[in-house]
């Protein structure tokens, strides 16, 4: 599938060029044009495979990444008989990402930062342990597995970080990782290790993400949070 | 008069520049500087509302369906050059259409930001209010000659149409009448429309030259707001 990603860093939108019958699916609410002929079906997001009792889990799972992960219930699936032109765009200001999966890769995306996959590339929801919860900074992440294309978007620019040893990245402005023996731990930013309650109350870092071993992240250079923050007291 | 636009596309401001007693209109609230010979007129008449009561409903109406400012006024540069600079309130690129004498582009209307009174900025043409999308549409008409201001949300891309696109309608900036529009669901049924998040989508037919904004201004509204804590009271 043809792809270009334009407008980037600032205002990035993902434009694809449909052969015929050929598949793209996309997070509920990113279409911003397409020419006449495509034809959208919306689906429960759960995975392609999914048989009945699959399809149960995926809408327990549907509804826990709605009210967990910020990320919408459905997803679209764009295709018609003659192809055609179709772009796509997220709701915040950011860039774009284009990932290959080649079979092997397992990906995992801020489940917020998940825009439009292709083939059978399968998310499944992982939670980064039942502390990430606390104070709604949570982790919440999108396995990606399978071969096709992934595309990811963020909330400012991407930098790629390669990991050999161990790095530290705030929960907020994760974007992807991966690495066969990458592991990943949730901490406050002031603690050594571990959770501590004083650190997370009073470094206005919140949670840490501590990556150790090797592999890459891709972290973006904006929150989300801190803008929400920074906005709140200014409502009446 | 010309409008220059600087700082494209994130942060874009628009400087126009005036001749000697030179007017340019612009939508309140949208005004940056100016030189000191400018002379304000808040609130001023526009000559395409007609008068009295009929202005006052038209102005209602666009409030109720555009989100366009209730009033727009009038920079004048009193006997010199002068100049007037203009910024919207959101990210985002501007972009300068010249009107050309026998055509009209219909405006979105939260995009429109100022024109010389050569060109007629009209309220005449119908809006639309999505029943439980909550999507609101508005097009203001501008005819007659000359340069048309617009600001964006996000990057802006110019299309030069022969034949048919489906736009969002919270993507869409402008269309020159050679278009054609119907307002259509997304999808093939309502509640499938309704669940894809897309709602209700431009069906445009036709030729002509369309402009489109990158980011969407309820989606990124969407995104942002149920983040946000619950209003006191």
């Amino acid at each position: 599938m043809q792809h270009q990603i334009e407008f980037g860093p600032s205002s990035a939108w993902l434009k694809v060029q449909l052969a015929p019958n050929e598949t793209i699916q996309a997070e509920a609410g990113a279409m911003v044009r397409h020419t006449s002929g495509l034809q959208i079906d919306t689906r429960l997001n759960a995975g392609r495979k999914a048989g009945l009792g699959a399809k149960l889990k995926a809408f327990f799972a549907a509804i826990a990444r709605k009210f967990l992960g910020g990320e919408t219930m459905f997803v679209n699936d764009f295709h018609g008989p003659q192809g055609g032109e179709l772009v796509l765009a997220p709701g915040t200001s950011g860039q774009i990402m284009h990932q290959l999966l080649d079979g092997q890769r397992k990906l995992f995306i801020q489940a917020s930062a998940y825009l439009a996959s292709t083939g059978d590339v399968d998310t499944k929801l992982r939670f980064g342990g039942l502390k990430s919860m606390f104070g709604g900074e949570g982790l919440v992440l999108q396995e990606c597995t399978g071969q096709g294309d992934v595309w990811i978007n963020s909330y400012g620019g991407i930098t790629e970080v390669p990991i050999n040893g161990s790095f530290v990245v705030d929960t907020g402005h994760i974007v992807a990782f991966e690495g066969n023996n990458l592991n990943f731990k949730l901490r406050s930013a002031g603690s050594s290790g571990g959770f501590s309650l004083k650190s997370f109350l009073f470094s206005g870092e919140g949670l840490v993400c501590e990556f150790t071993g090797t592999g890459r992240v891709w972290i973006q250079s904006r929150n989300l949070n801190a803008l929400v923050s920074w906005i709140s007291p200014f409502l009446r | 008069m010309e409008f220059h636009v600087l700082y494209r596309p994130s942060h874009s401001l628009a400087v126009c520049n005036l001749n000697p007693n030179e007017t340019v209109r612009a939508e309140a609230g949208a005004m940056v500087s100016m030189t000191r010979n400018i002379n304000v007129v808040a609130a001023a008449k526009n000559p395409a509302d007609g008068g009295g009561l009929k202005r006052l409903f038209k102005g209602l109406k666009r409030m109720a369906l555009g989100g366009e400012s209730f009033f727009t006024n009038t920079y004048t540069a009193m006997n010199q050059p002068g100049h007037v600079s203009f910024a919207p309130s959101l990210t985002g690129d501007m972009i300068v259409h010249q009107v050309q004498p026998g055509e009209q582009l219909l405006i979105q209307g939260s995009s429109y930001v100022a024109a010389p009174d050569s060109v007629t900025i009209d309220t005449k043409f119908q809006g639309f209010k999505g029943l439980f999308s909550g999507e609101t549409l508005f097009f203001l008409s501008a005819t007659g000659q000359g340069p048309v201001l617009m600001n964006a949300f996000g990057a802006i891309e110019t299309i030069d149409l022969d034949g048919e696109m489906v736009v969002d309608t919270g993507h869409i900036v402008a269309f020159t009448a050679g278009i054609k529009y119907s307002v259509v669901k997304a999808s093939k049924g309502w509640i499938s429309s309704y669940l894809s998040g897309e709602g209700l989508v431009l069906r445009l037919q036709g030729r002509g030259r369309m402009y489109v904004q990158s980011r969407n201004p309820s989606e990124f509204g969407a995104t942002v707001g149920r983040m946000l804590p619950p209003r006191e009271n």
